[in-house]
């Protein structure tokens, strides 16, 4: 236990308890699981190092995140012992200055860190990454997901109002964490792409702003299906150089990958296709020069095409891979917060250090 | 039960603003904008006024390239050293 | 330092937590972004009034 971990005496009573982090202004809007000495400890055994180590700093206000103050609020989301690696390896790749912590749990933009686990390890603990992705139901997912929006309210003070000036916000900032689905998954999962060992699995953070359901029941091409998707991309209210994830459903993964197409292939056909011309740009006010001329000037993509603002600068700007139920057409696209390059999504392996000093 | 206090304190800190003008004619100005629409107009509107009705003159216009990090600490050590005040803004 | 009438609490609140909590701010009215020239005029003539005293104060 850190030596400065202050402890709180309550009445021996679960509902008074619960009761007293509603009043101490500790949850999200929900009752959180009274973070005992008991359960927070069974938390850091999970973790190898000093409970006092801290895992992440605020860039604008230099609070620290310690593994201990992680845990407590991991206990207090709902989380057993053994997520606690993903939401430390989750904190560790947020503190990466190109992620821009600040900025991303601030903003008006309302953007949420958005998890991917990759990998064996989600298997490991139960995560889903299945029907009902977005949705409620799985613990692991959920409670994950719910132990980072503690985290910054309660250790970085991320408060709605205050410090957190979301305008509209959006669900995911209950709770934004979701497993790859590695079932019928035809391309290399995201852990093994981004060149982990075998057998390591990774956790991708991304600032995300809202999540957009792609519906298409008919189209039965890859063209069909992802340039619906790159309509999504486009729409007046996304489009900017930000980076995408895209959650392809089975039902279209299947349409892709029967074809041949690989991650790449689709990747570059989002990235062609998900573009407006600088003339509607105009036409609704979004169009900035200094933004053209970042996307077309001498570190121009080759498929940037004059006369249009495609989202991104590259086509490895779309985080793309296989999640969701079996059936129905409806894949997702979720934009990043950043309307320029303030964030870029970051990765960083599940209880292992491969970059150890 | 004992319960864990799951908040940070943070680190006590005490800062001090630099000491005041003692007149505002013909001091030095920096602007420092943060990339935000209409930033840099909004501070040059204002720098404006104080270079017609005191003889300011703005210096040097510095440039945050990411709105929502803090501005670099050589950039603000340079306009320390350049400029009498600088005006900046924070947010939308 | 300006900022618009939203994002005071937010001013004041990160220059509590650096350890300046009198820091005295520029308050305008909101929006900037989508502002006219000459609704960037009145805004600027407003953050005058304010910055003035502020700069000579000891």
């Amino acid at each position: 236990m850190p030596l400065d971990a202050r402890i709180h005496e309550v009445p021996d009573n679960l509902l008074a308890a619960i009761d007293y982090c509603y009043e101490k202004g500790w949850t999200d809007g929900l009752p959180v699981v009274p973070p005992t000495l008991e359960r927070v400890h069974a938390t850091l055994a999970y973790e190898g190092r000093p409970p006092e180590t801290v895992i992440a700093i605020h860039p604008a206000t230099a609070l620290e995140l310690s593994l201990h103050g992680a845990a407590v609020n991991a206990v207090m989301a709902g989380c057993l012992p053994e997520y606690f690696p993903v939401l430390v390896a989750a904190f560790e790749a947020m503190n990466k200055p190109d992620f821009n912590f600040h900025g991303s749990t601030a903003s008006t933009g309302g953007s949420a860190p958005l998890l991917i686990v990759s990998g064996a390890y989600a298997d490991d603990i139960g995560m889903n990454g299945d029907v009902n992705l977005f949705g409620p139901g799985n613990r692991a997912n959920a409670t994950i997901g719910r132990a980072v929006r503690l985290i910054l309210r309660n250790v970085f003070q991320m408060v709605p109002g205050i410090s957190d000036k979301s305008t509209q916000g959006h669900p995911g900032k209950y709770s934004f964490c979701i497993a790859e689905r590695m079932r019928g998954n035809p391309w290399p999962l995201l852990c093994e792409a981004q060149g982990y060992p075998k057998g390591v699995s990774s956790v991708t953070v991304f600032a995300a702003g809202g999540f957009c359901n792609v519906e298409n029941h008919g189209g039965n091409t890859p063209e069909q299906v992802l340039s619906s998707i790159a309509d999504a991309m486009a729409n007046y209210g996304c489009i900017t150089l930000g980076q995408s994830v895209v959650i392809l459903a089975p039902e279209h993964m299947r349409i892709v990958a029967d074809a041949g197409w690989s991650r790449e292939e689709t990747q570059a056909y989002l990235f062609v296709h998900a573009k407006r011309s600088v003339e509607g740009m105009k036409g609704v006010g979004k169009y900035r020069a200094s933004e053209y001329e970042k996307q077309h000037g001498a570190d121009a993509h080759q498929l940037v095409e004059t006369g249009y603002v495609h989202r991104g600068l590259a086509p490895e700007d779309i985080l793309i891979t296989l999640g969701g139920g079996e059936a129905g057409g409806h894949s997702c696209f979720i934009p990043s917060w950043s309307r320029g390059r303030g964030s870029i999504m970051q990765h960083k392996p599940i209880g292992v250090c491969i970059d150890c000093k | 039960m004992q319960l864990y206090d799951p908040t940070t304190s943070g680190p006590q800190r005490e800062l001090f603003r630099a000491p005041s003008l003692t007149c505002l004619d013909g001091k030095t100005i920096g602007i420092l904008e943060n990339g935000k629409l209409n930033a840099t107009q909004m501070l040059r509107e204002l720098a404006r006024l104080f270079e017609e009705r005191h003889g300011c003159k703005v210096r040097a216009v510095y440039s945050k390239s990411n709105a929502s990090a803090p501005a670099p600490a050589q950039i603000l050590m340079k306009a320390a050293e350049e400029v009498d005040f600088l005006i900046t803004g924070l947010g939308d | 330092m300006l900022c618009t009438e939203p994002f005071e609490v937010t001013a004041r609140n990160i220059a509590r937590v650096l350890g300046l909590p009198s820091y005295p701010f520029l308050r305008v009215q909101h929006p900037i972004g989508s502002c006219t020239l000459s609704q960037l005029k009145a805004r600027a003539q407003a953050a005058y009034e304010q910055a003035v005293p502020i700069l000579l104060q000891a």
